[in-house]
């Protein structure tokens, strides 16, 4: 078990979702700025130590950049509409006032402290929970993640695996059909009117593609079905339709606060457990097996762990210390840290040196990598 | 194993059957040939045997098939899919995975096999069609004849008991072809499954084929030994027409037997008839063609020159530059060395209509220029980008495929018609230099022929042609300069029968038959007609 | 009415179960979209307003589960899935053609013209795995995806439940008109759900104008939204869609229109096989089409197929079963 536990390979997709949701969920409890700056430090780490070569791991720079975006949006919204509350005051610009129709609303105008810091603050925290999202693409691989469908899915699995297999081969097709349109002078028309030849070829070959695909797919015995029985059949639908019921009415009574408590929390949860009942039974119909499906291993289990461990310090330490998780922006003051959730927070980057390394990349599976992100 | 009663067959809409009371009885471990023209309805009976004909292509099925004495009509095609494995044209567009080990398995995963039997039946079928260290490459990457191969073993590892393979390798290279024909070849040596294939490359399969099966169109189909069926069957190898022509008996079925009965037939013949190549004006000079893509050298330093009136044929293997060299000599494709002069004129610095009307190209995949509805509409768009008087291009299409209804969809038009309907759109510009690239993949004998014939109307009309392929055959029936290139460079170039004579990987089968001098049967032909006067 | 909903249905069966499905989990869906203007808080439970959008960003992928799960379960042949993912595989393609700006318009326009024309059901599974796919393509996966996935779901479904009998002109028209008004609803319902988000809503030190307040009256929120996505997405990112959807429909429409009807009929979708006798004599005798039948099958009509099953005489001999019901279910009395 030691010996195989450090050896190289790819872990559980779905291992990395939940450590990375699990940071996420964290970084949605707190606006500590030393919290959130930690908690995307050690997303970041994790990933630069155990991100493949694949073109996905290579987007993580793409969420870092978005987070950034997100900070001064907020930040730049403060300062755009409103920004007065409180009363430090940083500048004045000119007001603006918007017409009648958006009465109550001005532009520009003081600007506070307060009000830039508590932008600051919001945008960090998004941003934070974005770079966790950016971290659980860069890790996990998609491919594999669309393998652990669950069985009810098995048609729609099957269908974007499909997609993406296609997909490089209709980009070719649509750099082939360009080309070609040069030797019809098409360089002479109108942009719109290059459109159509470029997209009418590229359809009408991926629509023929679709149906030798599906004859194929047909002859080797896609969607070979179980027995289904018709009472499973309404049982199925009844506890679809049953859990809907239950979402609809515990989604509004969670929303309008005069209905009774009971309605909601309860009747939601009880819906989604009754809906995805329904989910499960629906997909007894299939019956097929994996070739080489990814395992729950240790390894994952300590991933999952150290992800949930940070959600978990955090939700226990803010019930104790609310004030260290959400500085205070009524007095300006350089905001706290206390030890209990900033070592929670640094449970997270355990998978960097308790996961197996990435497998190495094979002899034109990189090359191919490439040319689907290009 | 295979049974078909009294089988007819409509699709919807039509009002004659594709075929019409066939009966065939297939024993288990038979390897059976098919043979007919495209279009006649060869995928047809190869689909009746699964049941995607009718199940998935609609239609009315009369008559009763049977495999391991279930019926088709009784259950879905997926419920023969540990019966039969069915290997189409094109392995791409097959493929639901993207990497070769996920393929092989996806089969099984579907039947839902346990894991432990997947994970051992996938290691016998990589080592099985030797492509074990391919297993996790991507199916894209992959050369044709490692895609056919993948193809082969993903409908392998359910462990069919038929196997039905239409044309497994009409859509690739010589190379590739040879490669899947030997695997499968001793596939059938080893594995003993009874095979029904498809293949026009019949001269290939023939020898160890138990027994042919010729469908004739119209609905008919004629069973029977290999060498009783060849005797008057219209679809014929080369090999098979010389030995009709020369009356041996029994008729050779492969070069090794035919060699054996040429003696007689070589001594007949006397000198083989002079083949006179025409040297027309000069209408296209390049030199020192350089063509790059970043750091890969495609093209490197080409010197090429195309006279009016003959037929040049580009021969290589894929990757060799064939169509990089066409796309620079045409002015669309990238060049970065060079010159290249029609009339005193680079066709690469001028527009891209200008330029189409120096040189025509066709490209590989014809279709990709088709964009309209019907194919009056193609023309017109084609009389209006080349400002050619309307009509022009529908006269010239009358000319090169005659009888093509112009209301058809272009993609309803077989191979061949629709290449001659992007020839003709081509044509409208009335360049002086046409390159085809590739343009006998594909298509069967007589397409093949047609197609001969519309590249003699070009040269009658004084034009130059050039010819990329990998067609020995054709190249031998239509060209009269053979340039061979290899990595970027020129390594022959010379008149046909000098190059494609002596070159063994390159001699046409009359050729392996008959001596460097012999070309095609035609060639025999005539000179036995000048003997006998 | 039966023979536009036999049509629209042909692809991917929309059975009234599935409707039913379909129409509680947009109504739930709906409420997750909008529920900044629908949240009414009573003063001491607070709490539960900034609760709200992360337990419905969680529901959220549950109910998109669940409805493609009955999709499917209602028998999604061979030549629907691999046109679905083929499709979904053309519209991750198409987008580095659009207009450069906004990388999703392109693939609006495949989806309301597929949704047209290959009905209701298909429209809003191709709206899910288009989305889908692209994300997994981009490594685009996080709490925004099953909201466009529904949304772009939505655009589908409604492109394939426009008036069916509408040809021509007037249906490219009816098509860029739907075109302009999903590419300003998406717009919309995009940055409702996500507006308390990047405005800052919980925050109770804070009360901007353009933001979110929890609790207030919805005209109240709606002014202050309309503002929002007036000065944010409106005039640029939406305005940008609602061009692209109409030039592309435009020029494209017509084109790719008869190119999807005709693959449709190649696809013979919804046509099922029949069989006549093994005899010769009876094969002659109950052979359906020969002369004025021919016509009647080359369209590839609604409720066709039972045509072909009632002529072909003899009712033992449909092994097959009846036309309407879905493929899977038909051969379960074999396997």
């Amino acid at each position: 078990m030691r010996a195989t536990y450090f050896l190289p390979r790819d872990l559980h997709p779905a291992a990395w979702w939940l450590w990375a949701l699990g940071l996420a969920v964290a970084a949605s409890r707190t606006t500590n700025p030393w919290l959130l700056l930690t908690i995307i430090a050690v997303a970041g780490y994790v990933v630069a130590a155990r991100r493949g070569a694949a073109p996905w791991a290579l987007a993580f720079r793409m969420y870092l950049y978005l987070a950034g975006c997100i900070v001064c949006l907020r930040v730049f919204f403060r300062l755009v509409f409103g920004g007065a509350e409180g009363t430090t005051i940083l500048l004045r610009l000119p007001e603006i006032p918007l017409p009648a129709w958006a009465a109550g609303i001005r532009l520009f105008g003081a600007v506070s402290a307060e009000s830039l810091l508590g932008g600051l603050y919001d945008g960090l925290r998004l941003a934070a929970v974005v770079v966790c999202l950016g971290a659980a693409n860069a890790l996990a691989n998609p491919k594999r993640l669309l393998k652990a469908m669950p069985p009810a899915l098995y048609e729609m699995g099957t269908a974007v695996v499909v997609a993406l297999s296609v997909f490089p081969q209709l980009a070719e097709s649509v750099l082939r059909v360009r080309r070609a349109r040069k030797l019809r002078g098409g360089a002479n028309h109108r942009r719109l009117r290059a459109l159509h030849a470029i997209v009418i070829p590229v359809l009408e070959d991926a629509l023929d593609r679709s149906l030798r695909l599906a004859a194929s797919m047909d002859s080797r015995g896609y969607g070979r079905a179980a027995l289904v029985r018709p009472r499973q059949r309404v049982a199925t639908g009844v506890l679809m339709v049953l859990g809907l019921i239950g979402v609809c009415v515990g989604g509004y009574a969670t929303l309008d606060g005069s209905t009774p408590r009971l309605l909601a929390g309860p009747v939601l949860v009880l819906g989604v457990v009754v809906g995805l009942l329904g989910f499960h039974l629906a997909g007894r119909r299939v019956q097929r097996t994996r070739y080489r499906p990814d395992r729950w291993r240790p390894p994952e289990v300590v991933v999952v762990l150290s992800g949930v461990g940070v959600a978990v310090t955090l939700f226990a330490t803010s019930t104790v210390d609310p004030t260290n998780l959400n500085p205070s922006l009524l007095t300006l003051s350089w905001p706290a840290l206390s030890w209990p959730p900033l070592v929670g927070v640094l449970l997270g980057v355990l998978p960097a040196w308790l996961s197996p390394p990435p497998a190495p990349p094979h002899a034109g599976a990189g090359h191919d990598a490439e040319e689907v992100s290009a | 194993m295979i049974e078909l009663r009294q089988v007819t067959f409509w699709y919807h809409g039509q009002p004659e059957p594709v075929l019409s009371d066939v009966n065939l009885s297939i024993g288990e471990g038979e390897l059976v040939l098919v043979a007919g023209r495209t279009g006649a309805g060869k995928s047809t009976l190869l689909g009746t045997v699964n049941g995607l004909v009718p199940h998935f292509t609609g239609g009315h099925l009369d008559g009763a098939v049977a495999v391991a004495g279930v019926l088709t009509r009784s259950r879905p095609p997926r419920e023969f899919a540990h019966l039969v494995g069915v290997v189409g044209q094109d392995p791409l567009a097959g493929f639901v995975t993207d990497t070769v080990e996920e393929e092989l398995a996806y089969g099984m995963e579907q039947l839902g096999l346990p894991p432990q039997v997947m994970r051992r039946r996938v290691e016998e079928t990589l080592d099985l069609l030797g492509i074990a260290d391919l297993r996790r490459r991507a199916l894209r990457g992959l050369s044709g004849g490692q895609q056919q191969r993948v193809a082969i073993g993903s409908v392998l590892t359910t462990h069919p008991r038929v196997l039905v393979l239409d044309e497994p390798t009409s859509a690739l290279d010589p190379t590739a072809a040879e490669d899947v024909l030997a695997t499968l070849a001793r596939l059938v040596q080893d594995l003993g499954t009874t095979v029904l294939m498809a293949e026009h490359r019949m001269e290939r399969v023939v020898p160890f084929a138990d027994r042919v099966v010729y469908v004739a169109g119209g609905g008919r189909v004629v069973d029977g030994s290999p060498s009783a069926m060849l005797r008057d069957m219209p679809v014929a190898p080369p090999i098979v027409e010389l030995g009709r022509l020369a009356g041996w008996e029994p008729l050779p079925l492969s070069v090794r037997d035919a060699r054996r009965l040429a003696a007689g037939l070589r001594a007949d013949l006397g000198a083989p008839p002079p083949r006179p190549v025409p040297t027309g004006e000069t209408l296209l000079t390049s030199s020192d063609v350089v063509v790059r893509y970043g750091a890969t050298v495609a093209v490197r330093g080409v010197d090429l020159d195309l006279h009016a009136g003959t037929v040049l044929a580009l021969m290589g293997r894929n990757g060799s530059g064939k169509s990089s060299l066409l796309w620079a000599l045409q002015g669309s494709g990238p060049r970065q060395g060079g010159t290249v002069r029609v009339g005193g004129v680079d066709p690469g610095q001028r527009s891209s209509a200008q330029a189409r009307t120096l040189v025509g190209l066709v490209p590989q995949t014809a279709s990709d220029l088709l964009y309209l509805e019907t194919v009056a509409d193609e023309c017109a768009a084609a009389d209006a980008e080349s400002g050619a008087a309307t009509g022009t291009c529908r006269t010239l299409l009358d000319r090169l495929a005659p009888g093509i209804d112009p209301a058809r969809h272009p993609r309803d038009l077989s191979e061949g018609q629709r290449l001659a309907l992007v020839l003709a759109v081509q044509l409208a510009a009335a360049p002086r230099v046409v390159l085809l690239d590739e343009p006998t993949r594909g298509l069967d004998y007589t397409a093949k022929h047609a197609l001969a014939g519309m590249i003699r109307t070009l040269t009658g009309e004084g034009r130059a042609v050039v010819v990329a392929t990998h067609d020995v055959e054709f190249v031998a029936a239509v060209a009269d300069r053979v340039v061979v290139m290899a990595e970027g460079e020129v390594v022959s170039d010379g008149p046909t029968a000098e190059v494609l004579g002596g070159s063994p990987a390159f001699a046409p089968q009359v050729a392996k038959v008959l001596g460097a001098d012999w070309l095609t049967v035609e060639d025999v032909r005539t000179a036995l007609a000048e003997v006998a006067r | 009415m039966s023979r536009a909903r036999g049509g629209s249905g042909r692809v991917v069966r929309l059975g009234p179960r599935s409707a039913l499905v379909l129409a509680f989990a947009s109504l739930a869906g709906l409420m997750m979209f909008v529920w900044p203007l629908l949240v009414r808080v009573e003063p001491q439970s607070m709490q539960h307003g900034p609760d709200a959008p992360f337990v419905f960003v969680a529901i959220l992928p549950v109910l998109i589960l669940i409805v493609l799960a009955e999709l499917s379960e209602g028998g999604m042949d061979a030549k629907a899935l691999a046109l679905l993912g083929v499709l979904s595989a053309v519209n991750a393609a198409l987008r580095p053609l659009g207009a450069g700006v906004a990388g999703i318009e392109t693939v609006f326009f495949l989806l309301v013209l597929a949704g047209r024309v290959f009905g209701a059901g298909f429209g809003f599974v191709l709206g899910c795995t288009s989305l889908f796919a692209s994300a997994l393509l981009t490594a685009g996966v996080g709490p925004w995806l099953p909201f466009q996935m529904l949304s772009s779901a939505w655009i589908g479904m409604g492109a394939g439940l426009l008036p069916r009998r509408v040809t021509g002109k007037a249906e490219i028209a009816m098509l860029v008109g739907y075109g302009i008004v999903v590419a300003y609803l998406f717009g919309f319902l995009m940055n409702l759900w996500f507006w308390p988000f990047i405005t800052g809503a919980e925050v109770d030190y804070h009360d901007g104008h353009i933001s979110y307040v929890p609790g207030a009256p919805v005209l109240d929120n709606l002014r202050r939204f309309a503002v929002f996505t007036l000065l944010t997405s409106t005039a640029g990112w939406d305005t940008g869609r609602a061009i692209t959807n109409t030039a592309a429909i435009l020029v494209l429409g017509p084109a790719v229109l008869a190119t999807l009807r005709r693959a449709a009929r190649r696809a013979s979708h919804g046509l099922l096989p029949t069989f006549g006798d093994a005899g010769p004599a009876s094969a002659r005798s109950a052979r359906p089409r020969r002369g004025a039948d021919a016509p009647t099958c080359a369209r590839t009509g609604n409720g066709m197929a039972r045509t072909v099953n009632d002529r072909t005489a003899n009712a033992r001999q449909h092994e097959v079963g009846q036309p309407i019901r879905g493929q899977r279910s038909n051969y379960q009395g074999d396997s």
